[in-house]
């Protein structure tokens, strides 16, 4: 990661951990981020907006995050809303991901972790392969907005591939991570639930499984078996 | 195994020539015959094709020139690889050889050992095997039970191995034997690299349940070898193997077994599908771009040296589970008949029996998931 990047990622943690009002992150100047720096703004590429997205879908998924940095590009069509929740969606399922481990790390069931179970390692191991799949799909999802200057079209493949495989992996996620908790996963009280509420909510918005599966399909099928193949080849490697 | 990094994949060289001169020599050489040897197809064995795609320069590609290999960096072998893959080119001759134990031979094998094998495999023409799995040994690795003892003459070998792809049809194996008497568990193993011409050696076929001849058992019978079939250090067999098979799960076959499939779904779906099938190939799609996206930053972290074990066994368990997923996703939307004869239909009848096996090949899927338990912390 750049210097510059790093930096932004400290502002980042500094200004979200714990936060529960969006005014801070207003004054921080998040809605410039992505702003071309000839026009005021800090000229930040989408990997900076994932950055930050992903620290915010950790630390603060109740905060209209996304929405204030969008904001910077004046009204945007829905794939680009769409694009900024995956980032958010790889950032909370890490942190339920981060949550599980050091809990099943510290609770003890039978005299042991229940971490030293196999049956919970090898659930937490299908929730970490799910966790990998997004923060994948995301970066490679970021990597090519920028490749393209946010170009919402030439980037419309990844995006419609990276909300679906993060739509997909929710499920998937919060169901194990609640799982291994226990009871005290269903409390108030307890961190989980403010990342996986969101998850379960961000899932259905801006294009559900359904939506993105055809958006996909259609435009696979319009490229025929071979035709899918070359395109994936000629977008990355 | 906090957050995945996406590492960059940054071949040398002109990457989309390399792709269109593949894929041009493809559509010249390629097999038209039997669609159905296109799934699945690193086991398809097919030695004039190796020899044919060897003589191209397509086999062997990172081994030194010294050794008759084309001095490539790994990333062009990739993207090689991926081509046959999703070409569903009959590459099993020579699979095992060129992607573990020609390297392996270059890593640990003895200048003779290099001079001897390395120019075959980058031919195409060198076969090689696995001999690792025994009756009593299977996810339980360490309780090999083949020896190999020390003489004046050579080692000499007695046990038995089983599941070995290919054997029947290689000229070497790479076998896992217990060197030092009374050690036990992981200590006191080593590597011996035999040809299986060699006096005492009996292969059997086992046929699988498609019908196929492509694994076997072999028998070691006092097998004498010379000294110099020792691969590596002596006793140091459990490292050096669990090194090859960790850094190999990652690799494009891990998810594209069953690309052949796919492939002649969406040509059946044709350009305006029904939603229930559009929707498929959308989720299939999103599925298939991500793996790749993961296999191949996994590649390049492994070409700069690094040792993503974790990473690889998260691409292997995702990647199975979604070419093995595949077959039953399709069953379940298409109409198709079990003995149709259209291209669809034999491939999903082929897939459906062979996919069991993904998951278990490599290394089984709760294997595999333990070494990612591994990784976070929790064994
Ligand atoms: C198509 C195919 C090709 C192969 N080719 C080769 C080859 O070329 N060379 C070679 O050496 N081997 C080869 N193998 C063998 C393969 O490596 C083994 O099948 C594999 O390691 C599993 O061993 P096993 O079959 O004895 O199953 P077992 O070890 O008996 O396991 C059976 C089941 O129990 C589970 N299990 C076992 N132990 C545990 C545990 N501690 N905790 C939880 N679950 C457990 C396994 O995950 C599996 O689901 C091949 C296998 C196949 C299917």
């Amino acid at each position: 990661m750049s210097a510059a990047r790093e930096m932004l990622c400290d502002t980042a943690r500094a200004v979200l951990s714990g936060a529960t009002d969006i005014a801070p992150v207003e004054e921080a100047g998040f809605a410039l981020l992505l702003v071309p720096e000839d026009e005021g703004g800090f000229g930040g590429d989408w990997s900076d907006a994932h950055a930050v997205l992903h620290i915010a879908g950790m630390a603060a998924p109740d905060l209209p995050v996304a929405d204030l940095m969008l904001s910077g590009l004046g009204e945007v069509s829905l794939p680009y809303r769409a694009a900024a929740t995956v980032s958010l969606m790889a950032g909370a399922m890490g942190q339920a991901l981060s949550l599980s481990i050091d809990h099943v790390n510290t609770r003890q069931q039978f005299g042991r972790p229940l971490g030293k179970f196999q049956a919970v390692q090898q659930s937490l191991a299908v929730m970490a392969c799910e966790v990998a799949a997004v923060e994948a799909a995301a970066a490679a999802m970021a990597a090519r907005l920028d490749a393209t200057g946010f170009d919402i079209d030439a980037a419309s493949f990844e995006i419609a591939a990276a909300k679906l495989r993060a739509n997909r992996a929710v499920g998937v996620v919060t169901a194990i991570a609640h799982q291994v908790h226990g009871a005290i996963g269903f409390t108030r009280e307890y961190d989980l639930q403010r990342v996986t509420i969101p998850l379960m909510r961000w899932r259905g918005e801006h294009g559900n499984d359904a939506y993105w599966a055809q958006v996909l399909g259609r435009q696979v099928a319009g490229l025929g078996g071979r035709g899918l193949w070359e395109s994936l080849t000629a977008r990355t490697g | 195994m906090q957050g995945f990094a996406l590492y960059p994949f940054d071949p040398p060289g002109d990457v989309a020539a390399l792709r269109a001169d593949l894929r041009g020599w493809l559509a010249a050489n390629q097999p038209r015959g039997d669609v159905v040897k296109r799934a699945n197809c690193w086991a398809s064995f097919d030695a004039d094709f190796s020899r044919a795609l060897g003589a191209a320069g397509y086999v062997g590609m990172t081994l030194p020139a010294r050794y008759g290999g084309g001095d490539r960096h790994p990333l062009e072998r990739y993207v090689v690889i991926e081509e046959l893959l999703a070409a569903g080119a009959p590459v099993g001759a020579h699979w095992i050889a060129d992607r573990q134990t020609g390297p392996l031979i270059l890593r640990y094998g003895s200048e003779a050992q290099r001079q001897r094998y390395l120019p075959g495999i980058a031919k195409g023409e060198l076969y090689a095997c696995i001999g690792l799995s025994e009756p009593g040994a299977g996810s339980d690795l360490a309780a090999v039970r083949t020896t190999a003892r020390e003489t004046s003459e050579g080692w000499r070998i007695n046990g038995q191995k089983i599941w070995t792809t290919g054997a029947h049809l290689s000229h070497v194996i790479l076998a896992l034997v217990r060197t030092e008497e009374g050690s036990e568990r992981n200590a006191g193993l080593s590597q011996l690299l035999v040809d299986l011409d060699t006096p005492g050696i009996t292969i059997r076929p086992i046929i699988d349940m498609a019908g196929h001849h492509d694994f076997n058992e072999i028998f070691f019978d006092d097998v004498l070898v010379p000294h110099g079939a020792l691969v590596g250090e002596r006793g140091q067999g459990w490292k050096q193997v669990t090194a090859e098979l960790g850094l190999e799960r990652s690799g494009p076959e891990r998810y594209l077994s069953s690309h052949a499939l796919f492939v002649a779904l969406i040509d059946a779906a044709g350009a305006d599908p029904e939603p229930a099938v559009a929707g498929l190939i959308g989720e299939l799609t999103a599925e298939i771009w991500t793996l790749r996206q993961l296999s191949m930053s996994t590649a390049a972290k492994l070409a700069a040296g690094e040792d993503p074990m974790v990473e690889a066994s998260v691409v292997k368990e995702l990647g199975n589970a979604f070419e093995q997923d595949m077959p039953r996703r399709v069953q379940a939307i298409v109409t198709s008949g079990w003995d149709d004869a259209s291209d669809l239909a034999k491939l999903l009848r082929a897939l459906l029996i062979a996919s069991p096996s993904f998951s278990l090949r490599g290394g089984t899927r709760e294997v595999i998931r333990g070494i990612i338990a591994r990784g976070l912390g929790l064994r």
